[in-house]
């Protein structure tokens, strides 16, 4: 194992995120808040012992698929741990362990809170916490990569560990390359998204945290009742379409942008994404139109957020939708499990996912008609190999097995199953709200430490597609010799 | 520079590792996912698995985009109708490898009709390898430049006089020549003075030949002239059939022994000169019976790297004075030529060494690969207004795998030193290690200018 260049990327990691507090202190300086300060410390503690990581000597640059596990294992635990120290420190969060909760929430875009009071928090403070989920959106260390030189073969390994979805492609020849093309399709979507928030009448400041909380799926608001606190429908629509928006494959604008249109259009994992969202939206519009008999346009947009925000694993909340009828809210229970497509910023499971699962069982049925067929599993008419196959299949296994030990474990809290199972599903899938106690207008500030320390794991295994964290629970791992 | 490699076998994987290390956008398409899963695994490229005879699969590698498209796949036809079509798709240039030899004597033809820039035949070009090192006088020789002005030699330390232990800068040295690098265990070494020899290190000495010559035969190294009158040939695949077509046009007896009765009949029919005999290599008593080690050379060219190898090492248990070895997997090499083999023969790195050649173009007279393609050789006319021309190498801030070997100048073989100025026109041959090839271009060639450094670089 390669150890020095574990320490050296993580501290060059760890360097890049000094600087990322900048916006969050120039927010504290400009809203003329004490609170501020706090940046300037851990900013200066975090370049430090980044700086001293990097002074590691290794034996070559070489980073292979082991050592780029822990890289990226390793690297979001410390951004993490750095990264919860403004919360701490500041005096926001009195306790260190609901400091990283909320950190590991933000990173890995999840949007599960422990605050009870978000208004009356600084500033600077809360937009540390929404820029997380912008950090966290794309891909830390991705975006380390777009800016770092190259690290060569290394980076791919490490694109592959961070990225979303069953299968990582390069967008260009070099890793560097591809990192930039994702991140200025992320930029341009956030720049976007920020003007159109600011003609509803948004400040830019309040613009910029909700962008950050929509682009990178995340959820963090700064209003203690989320995008409800806007009565504006226009911002209502603007957020829900960048949340589908973001859900989407961000190498699809790279395609649409080089003029390939075919290739978005014939994408059957974008296609099948927006069929869900569709759907959904649809039963849920007709059910509450069938009980409360509101208005057609209003009853449509609150049926759009809610399932945008959940299907894409973003966790804003217009309405509370616990106050809805049974069927529309098991629809969006079930809808915790489908997630963004691969390559978004999107959690939970992913679309690709289930269009290969859902493949599989439509061979199976034809298999049985005709026992003697060839059919072969085909997604945009690639054959699809068989370990890939496998591997969604034992993801899946591996995602309800979690779910049922996470559930197990939670329900030691003396809550019902339905919260525990929602909460396992809302942290796992990076969603953040989720059913009961901790529905929308609900948190998760009353679970006990050790609760919470697993509800950061989970969020932490979910963000990395399960198989990341796992594998270095496993002693296998770490045998040097064969 | 955009590359697109097509096909994924031993030479395409060597290729892209080649053109990856420089600031190159290289691109790979092949049908198999194992072959793409090691390429991406070890090297910074993109990889599309495709078949590259399909417009569709060359429309999606952007193929209009791409400066230079080398076919490569494992058929001559599918090479051949790649370069072809990439070249009509928008391609700068394309090259395709092509190894039957029915198509490579009307390469020619080819060439200008499908307006293929480049035909490349592997068993061609190291079978013109093999027999440029048996026909060479002196034993030691490994590559000329400059038209035999100057050498580049291998010499083991094992089998010289006493300097094992030494420093460099304490070596006596009368003669003008210089120790480019230094090969120790599998990897490549540019030594500067306070380097120490090692008792198992391989010497790279560049030199004027004669100098390289007579500083080997002072140390130890046989100075005999080699004559080889009679050759022995394992093997009578294409690389076998090439081989013996030169050696025969020179004259020298040519026995091929193969296995395979139809191939035999074959080669029997074009060969009137050669004696060709239908058996297993492997078989010791056929050997012995075929009076094979009383011969001059034994080539050993079976599809199997391990059998050419263990033969070769029996030629040399039996005496044998030279013993030529085909190996077509880089890694092996560090290790036979410390077994006593005189010569593996690498088909794959003869190959990526001369597509290099053709692609660096008229820039560069002369490349060869070593050890595998570590380390490459170079040989080069510095032209005006290149950056080693504006001061003494002292004062150049020229990279440590980066070593200047020799220097023709006006006839004159000069072994640079720091006071050195090279002047435009000199013939200089450059050794340096492979991840330093980036740096030629930058250091022996005349600057870019601005914005025009596209036009110059896609030209």
């Amino acid at each position: 194992m390669n150890y020095g260049i574990i320490a050296k990327v993580i501290g060059s990691l760890l360097i890049f995120e000094a600087a990322m507090f900048l916006p969050a202190f120039m927010a504290g300086v400009y809203y003329d808040e004490t609170s501020s300060l706090v940046f300037l410390g851990v900013m200066l503690l975090t370049l430090v012992v980044g700086g001293i990581l990097t002074r590691f000597t290794h034996s070559s640059r070489d980073i292979r698929a082991k050592e780029a596990l822990i890289i990226v294992a390793g690297g979001w635990v410390a951004v993490s741990a750095f990264g919860a120290l403004p919360f701490y420190l500041s005096g926001a969060i009195p306790s260190y362990m609901d400091a990283f909760f909320e950190t590991v929430s933000g990173l890995t875009t999840t949007g599960a809170t422990i605050l009870h009071d978000i208004e009356s928090l600084d500033k600077g403070i809360l937009f540390w916490r929404s820029f997380t989920h912008w950090l966290g959106g794309m891909g830390i260390l991705v975006l380390t990569l777009a800016v770092l030189p190259a690290l060569g073969v290394g980076g791919f390994q490490i694109f592959k560990a961070e990225t979303p979805g069953p299968v990582a492609d390069k967008l260009a020849p070099k890793m560097k390359h591809t990192a930039v093309i994702l991140y200025t399709a992320y930029f341009g979507i956030t720049v976007l998204e920020t003007v159109l928030l600011m003609f509803g009448g948004l400040s830019l400041y309040e613009a910029l945290v909700h962008t950050f909380g929509t682009v990178g799926t995340g959820g963090f608001s700064t209003l203690n009742s989320s995008i409800g606190g806007y009565s504006s429908a226009y911002v209502q629509w603007v957020i829900a379409i960048f949340m589908v928006a973001s859900g989407v494959n961000f190498s699809l604008y790279y395609a649409a942008y080089r003029k390939r249109l075919s290739d978005v259009f014939q994408n059957e994992e974008l296609r099948f994404y927006l069929l869900i969202i569709i759907t959904a939206t649809m039963l849920i519009f007709f059910d509450l139109q069938w009980v409360f008999h509101g208005s057609v346009f209003t009853t449509l947009r609150h049926s759009f957020f809610q399932v945008a925000s959940i299907m894409t694993t973003t966790g804003y909340a217009t309405v509370d939708y616990e106050q809805w009828p049974v069927f529309s809210q098991s629809v969006l229970f079930f809808l915790m499990f489908v997630g963004g497509c691969a390559g978004s910023t999107g959690g939970s499971i992913k679309v690709i996912r289930l269009l290969v699962l859902v493949k599989l069982v439509k061979r199976e049925i034809m298999h049985i008609l005709h026992p003697r067929a060839m059919l072969p599993v085909k997604i945009h008419k690639r054959l699809l190999e068989a370990d890939v196959i496998a591997s969604v299949t034992s993801f899946y296994v591996l995602y309800l097995l979690i779910m049922a030990a996470g559930t197990m474990l939670l329900t030691l809290e003396n809550i019902d199953i339905i919260s525990a199972f929602s909460a396992v599903a809302a942290t796992l899938g990076n969603i953040g709200p989720g059913f009961g106690f901790v529905g929308p207008t609900q948190n998760y500030a009353d679970f006990s430490m050790p609760a919470k320390g697993l509800m950061s794991v989970l969020m932490l295994m979910g963000r990395l597609e399960l198989f990341t964290v796992f594998i270095l629970m496993t002693p296998d791992f770490w045998k040097e010799r064969a | 520079m955009k590359v697109l490699i097509i096909g994924m076998g031993k030479l395409g994987f060597q290729l892209a590792d080649a053109f990856s290390i420089k600031d190159n956008d290289v691109t790979v398409m092949d049908q198999k996912q194992t072959a793409l899963q090691k390429t991406t695994d070890q090297l910074d490229v993109m990889a599309y698995q495709h078949n590259g005879v399909e417009l569709s699969s060359l429309n999606k590698a952007s193929i209009g985009e791409m400066d230079l498209t080398i076919a490569v796949t494992d058929d001559d036809e599918t090479n051949i109708l790649i370069a072809f079509l990439a070249k009509r798709m928008g391609c700068n240039r394309s090259i395709a490898r092509v190894r039957n030899p029915e198509y490579s004597r009307q390469s020619d033809f080819i060439k200008k009709e499908m307006e293929i820039d480049f035909i490349v035949n592997p068993e061609h070009s190291t079978a013109i390898e093999i027999k440029n090192y048996l026909m060479r006088d002196m034993v030691i020789h490994m590559e000329d430049f400059a038209q035999g002005r100057i050498s580049l030699a291998d010499v083991h330390v094992n089998s010289m006089c006493d300097i094992a232990g030494i420093k460099l800068k304490d070596l006596d040295i009368q003669e003008k020549v210089l120790v480019a690098a230094i090969a120790r265990e599998g990897e490549v070494i540019i030594p500067y003075g306070d380097t120490m020899i090692e008792g198992t290190d391989v010497l790279y000495l560049i030199g004027e030949s004669e100098d390289v010559a007579s500083f080997s035969g002072r140390c130890g190294v046989p100075m005999e002239k080699k004559e080889i009158n009679s050759v022995v040939i394992l093997g009578g695949g294409r690389l076998g059939y090439y081989l013996a077509e030169y050696l025969t046009d020179l004259g020298i007896s040519i026995k091929i022994i193969e296995q395979n009765r139809e191939r035999c009949k074959y080669l029997a029919e074009n060969f009137g000169n050669a004696l060709i005999i239908n058996g297993d290599g492997t078989d010791l008593s056929l050997l012995k019976e075929e009076n094979v080690f009383d011969a001059d050379a034994l080539v050993c060219l079976t599809g199997l790297d391990e059998e050419n190898l263990l033969l070769a090492l029996l030629a040399k248990q039996f005496g044998m004075q030279h013993v030529i070895s085909k190996v077509s997997r880089p890694n092996y090499i560090p290790i036979i030529e410390k077994l006593g083999v005189d010569v593996a023969i690498n088909p794959v790195t003869i190959t990526a060494g001369e597509i290099l050649r053709y692609v660096l173009g008229g820039k560069v007279a002369s490349i060869s690969l070593l050890l595998g393609g570590a380390a490459e050789a170079l040989e080069l006319i510095i032209q005006p207004e290149a950056y080693v021309t504006r001061d003494q190498l002292q004062y150049l801030d020229l990279p440590k795998g980066i070593i200047i070997g020799a220097v023709l100048r006006e006839g004159n073989v000069l072994i640079p030193d720091g006071m050195t100025h090279i002047q435009p026109g000199d013939r200089v041959v450059v050794f340096m290690l492979s991840s330093e090839m980036s740096n030629v271009e930058k250091y022996f060639l005349p600057p870019r200018r601005g914005l025009l450094s596209e036009l110059w670089n896609n030209r």
